[in-house]
């Protein structure tokens, strides 16, 4: 057993370190991009480095710099709220309810993770414009909920399912009321699955793109819309300080909810297998 | 309080759950609900406690109906066979928990837990983590905490089946004393017939959702009026207790015992369904 | 008759939890019908509510768009399988070598996180005339200068496409994986490895067929995300054939409103198909939960 282990393990390990470099050379690439000024070809290396890119990015003009990163960051936090939220009752009504509708409310529900959002995003942008709010933030954030939707539901039925109403029955037989036993007894149960449904939705929503153009209309201008005419613009400098502010802020923000899952995922994994 | 459960009936999923099930419980009385697995035990508990509504009949606690009243407002604590504490808060406040929804404050909802905690022979405990605890511990815990926010009525269901034998006595012996303590009224559901037998003042015998007997302990052991009953009891193992003045008893159980001697003794019920007393002592 | 009321309260709880999701999905099929119906023509707030097959029916004739059907298919295809085998390597190497969680985090979080055209970007820095690429070749003297490299974007064949995808997707498929394979090797794998099966077959034999149902589900994601996205073709596609999301999106803005149609009728072919896949992953679900819940 173990010497069929130690047989084929190098196989895999070599994979993996295969998928680290590739994982790691285009990130590295932008980074390197990100910071040169001058690189002619054939050289390997850049022959000069400038912060040129960043002053750009932050330069601080009308829709650019902080405001328009704050902005996308407050659009991609409201849009995770939203959708988590929903998603916390479909995923109860789903998972622990019986009751006329539930096959093809599950099946509708599933309809934005396969059908394109392009698609989504051309058909209901007359929608928007008459209902007055093409081209707002709430707009562009209910279309970011809608396309998340999928992902959030996904994630939550997996932790409603696993909690069940074991604490819930014993907290109102206990004499704890819907609000209590809500706040008391789901809401940290079902933490660690609420976590990961934001950041995810959260990623979703901060590199949503095609959605954020067609329904903020060039007036609510967020990361996405704002780095996307660099990318094939030839400033690569330009383009790569964008990618890099992007990729940092996506990772920062991914590390703040896996230190939170970490900090109320422990106490939980501790309870289970202690 | 006085517990009334008149003529229950449920289906759920085109299975009838509970069929006419009619009992009562008096006030600081303990009753156990015997019966096999998929009997409808767990069922009857849920629907005193309002966490399943029956289609038909009454739920009354002191002669008042309460079927329009949600789990939280009934005053039915139930401790689970799998414990159910909350694993993100430690010991004392599970306990403390019924008392936080009763708007106690702080300062004195921590004292009563404590005390809870002392009751259940768990001081200085407090402060543990859920998961710290062992499984007999955990169970005091969720003793105390049905106890705290001092329940109308205890529900057990079966309480003890997670626990292994040494443990399942002595935790016998604490609830029994707690029960009476407290002055509760208590409910429990096992499958378990000498459990049912030395604990109970009465006894309800469920099978297949319907009522097949009901009576003291000695009742349903000497005149067993179900085939079902009698052999519930004919895989009973010999139960110790000890003789005096002509009468058996082990815990709650009574049986007449004409003709032995004082002192240590066992029952044993053999397969035709006679009872014997056996003298220990010599 | 108070209990009959209670009861019916409850009856009404699941709808009330999924009113709000409901709604949402309402905006979404809302988008997407109103999408299809406008390829057939019918466009009430411009007062056309003509029904015709019109453009659907050049939508399946006309070459250019047919074209960018196939060649939507083509990379779809191409990508997801490539991201499949890929991912269910890295996730089967994952379980075997025991990977820690920094590279997981790496190596399956980073990709995930990161933007579908900053990919594309890194994939232009790499591989046009003057990417790194070329830059390394004529190091060893391969390549005379950048022209002599041929570019990747604007390539037919959409190579840089299905290289994005698979640097994306190989990832999200051993993700969706990884889990259940190592609960699933570490128990029936260990038995079968136990029973004499050799770890390949032990793989093939019993992890792999048990982690269909999750394999399933994620190739049909990343195939009509692959499908059905604008970005990565936009970025790198060829001028001929446009990727069908692309074609749609410049026909959507054309100011002629017929050209809008043809966009609606090229949505409406994209719905149709990952309808059917959407249909196909709920069966999967549903069989996944009847039997995993046992």
């Amino acid at each position: 057993m173990s010497r069929r282990r130690r047989g084929a393990a190098p196989v895999a390990r070599f994979f993996i370190v295969l998928n680290l470099v590739c994982v790691i050379v285009p990130i590295a690439l932008i980074a390197v991009w990100a910071f040169a000024d001058r690189w002619a070809w054939p050289d390997l290396l850049p022959q000069e480095f400038s912060l040129r890119g960043f002053s750009e990015v932050f330069s601080g003009r009308l829709g650019t710099g902080w405001p328009m990163i704050l902005l996308s960051i407050g659009i991609a936090l409201a849009t995770a709220v939203l959708s988590t939220v929903v998603a916390a009752l479909a995923a109860r009504a789903m998972t622990l309810y019986r009751w006329r509708g539930r096959s093809l409310f599950s099946f509708s529900v599933i309809l934005p993770f396969i059908i394109p959002s392009t698609v989504f995003a051309m058909g209901v942008q007359v929608l928007f414009i008459h209902a007055g709010i093409a081209r707002t933030v709430p707009g562009v954030v209910l279309s970011h909920a809608i396309v998340a939707l999928p992902y959030a539901i996904i994630i939550m039925s997996e932790v409603t399912r696993a909690a069940g109403t074991r604490l819930e029955d014993a907290a109102r037989s206990l004499g704890a009321g819907t609000l209590a036993t809500t706040v008391h007894v789901t809401i940290p149960a079902l933490l660690p699955g609420i976590l990961s449904s934001l950041s995810m939705c959260y990623i979703m929503s901060f590199s949503q793109y095609f959605l954020t153009l067609l329904i903020g209309g060039g007036s609510v201008r967020t990361f996405a819309v704002v780095l996307f005419p660099y990318l094939s613009s030839g400033d690569r400098t330009i383009a790569a300080a964008y990618g890099l502010t992007f990729i940092v802020i996506t990772f920062a923000v991914f590390l703040i909810f896996e230190l939170l899952l970490k900090r109320f995922g422990m106490k939980e994994e501790r309870t289970l297998y202690g | 309080m006085h517990l009334e459960l008149d003529h229950i009936a449920l289906t759920l999923g085109g299975k009838r759950i509970l069929d006419d099930v009619s009992f009562e419980v008096h006030d600081r009385e303990f009753v156990s609900v015997l019966g096999e697995s998929g009997a409808g035990k767990s069922t009857t508990l849920k629907v005193v406690a309002g966490l399943v509504f029956q289609d038909e009949g009454q739920v009354r606690f002191d002669g008042t109906c309460v079927d329009d009243l949600p789990t939280h407002k009934r005053g039915c604590a139930i401790v689970f066979q799998d414990i159910r504490l909350f694993p993100n808060m430690n010991a004392r406040d599970n306990v403390a928990f019924p008392l936080k929804m009763q708007h106690v404050r702080k300062a004195e909802r921590h004292r009563e837990a404590d005390e809870l905690l002392a009751a259940v022979q768990l001081e200085g405990m407090g402060g543990r983590r859920v998961g710290e605890l062992s499984g007999g511990q955990q169970q005091r815990v969720a003793l105390a905490r049905a106890l705290a926010g001092k329940p109308r009525a205890m529900l057990l269901d079966e309480p003890f089946s997670g626990l292994d034998e040494q443990l399942r006595d002595d935790m016998r012996t604490l609830v029994l004393d707690l029960h009476r303590r407290f002055g509760m009224t208590t409910l429990m559901v096992t499958h378990d017939p000498d459990e049912a037998l030395v604990m109970s003042d009465r006894i309800v015998y469920l099978g297949e959702g319907r009522m097949l007997q009901e009576g003291a302990p000695a009742d349903l052991l000497l005149n067993p009026q179900h085939e079902a009953v009698s052999a519930c009891f004919g895989d009973t193992s010999a139960i110790r207790g000890t003789v005096a003045g002509g009468e058996f008893s082990a815990g709650k159980l009574r049986v007449p015992a004409p003709n032995r001697a004082d002192g240590d003794a066992v029952l044993v019920r053999v397969k035709d369904g006679g009872v014997f007393v056996h003298s220990l002592s010599a | 008759m108070r209990a009959l009321s209670r009861k019916t309260k409850r009856a009404i709880v699941p709808y009330l939890l999924a009113l709000p999701a409901a709604a949402l999905i309402l905006v979404f099929l809302y988008g997407v019908v109103n999408g299809v119906l406008q390829g057939f023509g019918i466009m009430p707030f411009l007062g056309r509510t003509e029904f015709t097959l019109e453009y659907y029916l050049e939508a399946l004739t006309r070459s250019d768009l047919t074209s960018s059907i196939l060649y939507s298919l083509y990379l779809a295809g191409v990508s997801s399988i490539i991201a499949v085998i890929g991912g269910v390597a890295i996730a089967a190497c994952m379980t075997r070598a025991r990977t820690g969680r920094f590279l997981r985090l790496v190596n399956v979080q980073i990709p995930i996180m990161t933007m579908h055209s900053l990919v594309a970007l890194a994939v232009m820095f790499l591989f046009t005339g003057s990417g790194l690429v070329p830059r390394v070749l004529a190091a060893f003297g391969l390549v005379s200068d950048p022209s002599s490299f041929t570019s990747v974007v604007g390539s037919v064949s959409g190579w840089g496409i299905i290289l994005v995808y698979a640097w994306k997707e190989i990832p999200f498929i051993a993700f969706s994986t990884v889990a259940i394979m190592a609960s699933i090797s570490d128990s029936l794998g260990e038995a079968a490895a136990m029973l004499g099966a050799s770890p390949l077959r032990a793989f093939f034999g019993v992890t792999l067929p048990l982690c269909k149902g999750a394999i399933a589900k994620a190739f049909m994601v990343v195939f009509a995300f692959a499908f059905g996205s604008y970005e990565v073709p936009f970025l790198l596609g060829p001028t001929l054939p446009q990727a069908m999301p692309v074609l749609a999106y410049v026909e959507f803005q054309d100011p002629d409103i017929v050209n809008r149609c043809y966009a609606m009728a090229l949505n409406g072919i994209m719905t149709l198909l990952c309808s059917l896949i959407a249909l196909a992953y709920f069966a999967v679900l549903n069989r996944e939960r009847k039997g995993g819940t046992r």
